[in-house]
């Protein structure tokens, strides 16, 4: 029996107590829960790599990880689905039985009940919804990941209506709460410094369930993006939104995943994947705030061959003391020259003020390489995505990286959990498009000397 | 001249300015300058007003959810949901007086005096839309079981009403999540379910005794 069908079958159990897990499993977990927490993306294709390839080395991890992973994941719900989907969109680096796994958390939550959403209008607009629109769906057409989709109609216009579920806001914390030990034993950390972190997601976590808030920066985003060439946003409505309800246009078209069945031309899917590189790279360099939630969910594929944006949960913004230290090491001008490199590096706080030269020394040779590896793309005018010598090399630098002891601590700003997610995320679902992709229409903007 | 309504009106501004019922009859038909009989012509005691309120909240939250265009096409756990949602909605502007009536409540299982008028419109209710429910096979029909689901719903409204009274959050939301996930467990429970199945398997094997040392797993 193929190892996935077992771990379905163990899903359906009820799952385990958390201490019913043995130690070493918590701990792999662990692991993984609190991947993004890790600087460089490649920590997590690392990990994951080494929890599904148990060959790799000599550890005893099987299987049953996903599943206890999975169980762990399940018992958070709310704000864990959050972390399971970003888990998910490193989609071809998990082998695709456990992807699938993890994409279905998202509509694992229990759809609302009919009488809910009827008694959540009634609440925000003091009218039921068969008032508001001209028809009115209170089946749901898609799960978000904290709330749920309808379809509805006003004035011969098709509408999406999202609505949250209730109490996620109040979980975050207390979920971000049970996440937390994991982190502890995963990262070994002192509880401030794993604060800092943890605060970071915490944040962008409750953002994504103030509705208000996305539909205001739904407008500005889709306003400050508008010249981009084909990417298309839905009109939203704030006279029919509130603090649970957001009411935007229906966007036609397919999901990333529906879209790549359908066997779309190299043409198309340059074409897409150009589209994605302009819309993330006109943002961080222009707009220096991003929408750090490259989860395929979030984009369509209309019938026109344009990419339909659809969720501005989770934005991003990039101070100047991240922004122009981290960037500017994608210009190979900057990495030619070893002190003001370092000099980058400590801004980053990925060189500590404490550090002997040795260490300085080591962590400056391993992080020249890592962002030499992620600057890639930038370095050439043109970048094939397809090619997968490109993520090996990443993934298997991660692999290198995380068996070393120096790398245990986590190091950087908090800024990085953000923007590693997103343009890791980004290179992914490129390499899933396998899209060639012109990477000088929005350069980053670059500083050479640092004071 | 006096009505019911201005009645309960006085009633609910004085137990709330006070914090407790009035000493008597008479001192309260004083107060609202009405002779004593005419309290008397509308409700017999205190306890019969506030039974009153609380009977009128459920007429009417029914008569405003069946009025809702959707009613028609909701199951019979969807109408229970519906029932719940819109009661609280309904409590949320008389919220002091509910916590005061609830309140002062003498803590045992049996029902309070002023709940039962409003125990008798939910349960006939509940009867109506488990009587839907049972007819399209939404619930399961279960001999002895089947007559008791209302008393389970009602169980339900009365948690519900003392989780209500002790919710801090914004809105109510933990409320909100009370009802959607207690009504829906009560419903689990009320459909078919592995536990009727395990009850006929049960069944079939006491019927088919003999099947044991038959197919050899006799104690030898």
């Amino acid at each position: 029996m193929p190892p996935y069908l077992k771990n379905n079958n163990m899903s359906d159990n009820t799952p385990k107590e958390q201490n019913s897990i043995p130690t070493s499993k918590v701990q792999r977990s662990a692991k993984f829960v609190t991947t993004g927490f890790k600087i460089g993306g490649n920590y997590i294709k690392h990990y994951s790599k080494k929890l599904f390839n148990p060959e790799m080395d000599k550890s005893e991890l099987n299987e049953d990880n996903a599943s206890d992973i999975y169980e762990s994941l399940s018992e958070l719900k709310g704000s864990a689905l959050k972390v399971a989907q970003m888990l998910s969109m490193d989609k071809n680096l998990l082998p695709q039985a456990y992807t699938d796994k993890f994409s279905q958390s998202q509509y694992n939550a229990p759809p609302l009940s009919g009488p809910l959403i009827v008694q959540t209008f009634k609440k925000y607009f003091g009218k039921t919804p068969d008032k508001i629109y001209d028809k009115f769906n209170v089946r749901s057409s898609n799960a978000a990941s904290i709330g749920q989709v309808h379809q509805a109609e006003l004035n011969g216009k098709k509408l999406a209506v999202k609505i949250q579920y209730p109490g996620v806001g109040d979980s975050i914390s207390s979920d971000l709460k049970l996440v937390k030990p994991f982190a502890f034993r995963m990262l070994g950390m002192s509880e401030k410094e794993l604060d800092v972190y943890m605060k970071e997601v915490e944040e962008r976590l409750l953002e994504e369930t103030d509705y208000e808030l996305e539909v205001r920066r739904s407008i500005e985003f889709s306003n400050a993006c508008a010249g981009l060439d084909n990417v298309v946003f839905p009109k939203y409505y704030p006279e029919l939104s509130s603090k649970r309800i957001i009411t935007m246009d229906w966007l036609e078209g397919k999901h990333l995943r529906e879209f790549l069945q359908t066997s779309p031309s190299q043409e198309l899917r340059d074409l897409i994947g150009q589209a994605l590189w302009d819309f993330y790279n006109f943002q961080q360099h222009e707009l220096r705030a991003v929408h750090a939630d490259p989860h395929p969910g979030n984009f369509m594929i209309t019938p026109d061959g344009k990419l339909g944006v659809i969720d501005f949960g989770c934005i991003k913004e990039m101070p100047e003391d991240f922004y122009y230290p981290f960037f500017s090491l994608t210009s190979t001008g900057l990495m030619e020259n070893k002190q003001e490199t370092i000099k980058a590096f400590r801004q980053l706080e990925m060189i500590h003020a404490n550090d002997t030269p040795a260490q300085i020394e080591f962590y400056y040779t391993m992080y020249r390489q890592m962002i030499g590896l992620f600057a890639k793309p930038y370095i050439t005018d043109h970048f094939d995505f397809g090619q997968t010598e490109f993520f090996e090399e990443l993934y298997g630098f991660g692999e290198k990286v995380s068996k070393m002891p120096e790398f245990k601590q986590a190091r950087g700003v908090k800024h990085f959990i953000y923007v590693n997610r997103t343009n890791f995320g980004l290179y992914n679902i490129l390499h899933e498009l396998k899209a060639r992709v012109k990477t000088d229409t929005f350069k980053p903007h670059v500083v050479e000397v640092f004071a | 001249m006096a009505t019911i309504e201005s009645i309960e009106k006085a009633y609910i501004d004085f137990v709330l300015t006070e914090g407790e019922q009035p000493k008597s009859v008479y001192v309260f038909a004083k107060k609202n300058k009405m002779p004593e009989e005419e309290f008397y012509r509308f409700f017999a005691s205190f306890d019969a007003i506030e039974q009153h309120i609380w009977t009128k909240f459920a007429v009417k939250t029914i008569a405003e959810i069946k009025a809702q265009e959707i009613w028609v096409q909701y199951t019979a756990r969807e109408k229970a949901l519906s029932f719940f949602y819109a009661f609280f909605e309904l409590l949320k502007s008389s919220r002091s007086f509910v916590v005061y009536s609830i309140k002062k409540q003498p803590k045992t299982f049996s029902t309070p005096q002023i709940f039962q008028g409003i125990k008798d419109v939910f349960e006939s209710f509940c009867n109506d839309l488990i009587t839907e429910g049972l007819e399209s096979n939404e619930l399961s029909e279960r001999k002895f079981f089947s007559n008791r689901y209302k008393d389970a719903l009602w169980v339900q409204l009365v948690f519900v009403l003392h989780f209500w009274i002790n919710d801090n959050s914004t809105g109510f939301e933990k409320t909100d999540e009370a009802i959607e996930k207690g009504i829906n467990v009560t419903f689990d429970l009320f459909q078919r379910s592995p536990i009727d199945n395990l009850f006929e398997y049960g069944k079939f094997l006491a019927k088919n005794g003999g099947i044991k040392e038959k197919m050899g797993f006799g104690n030898n």
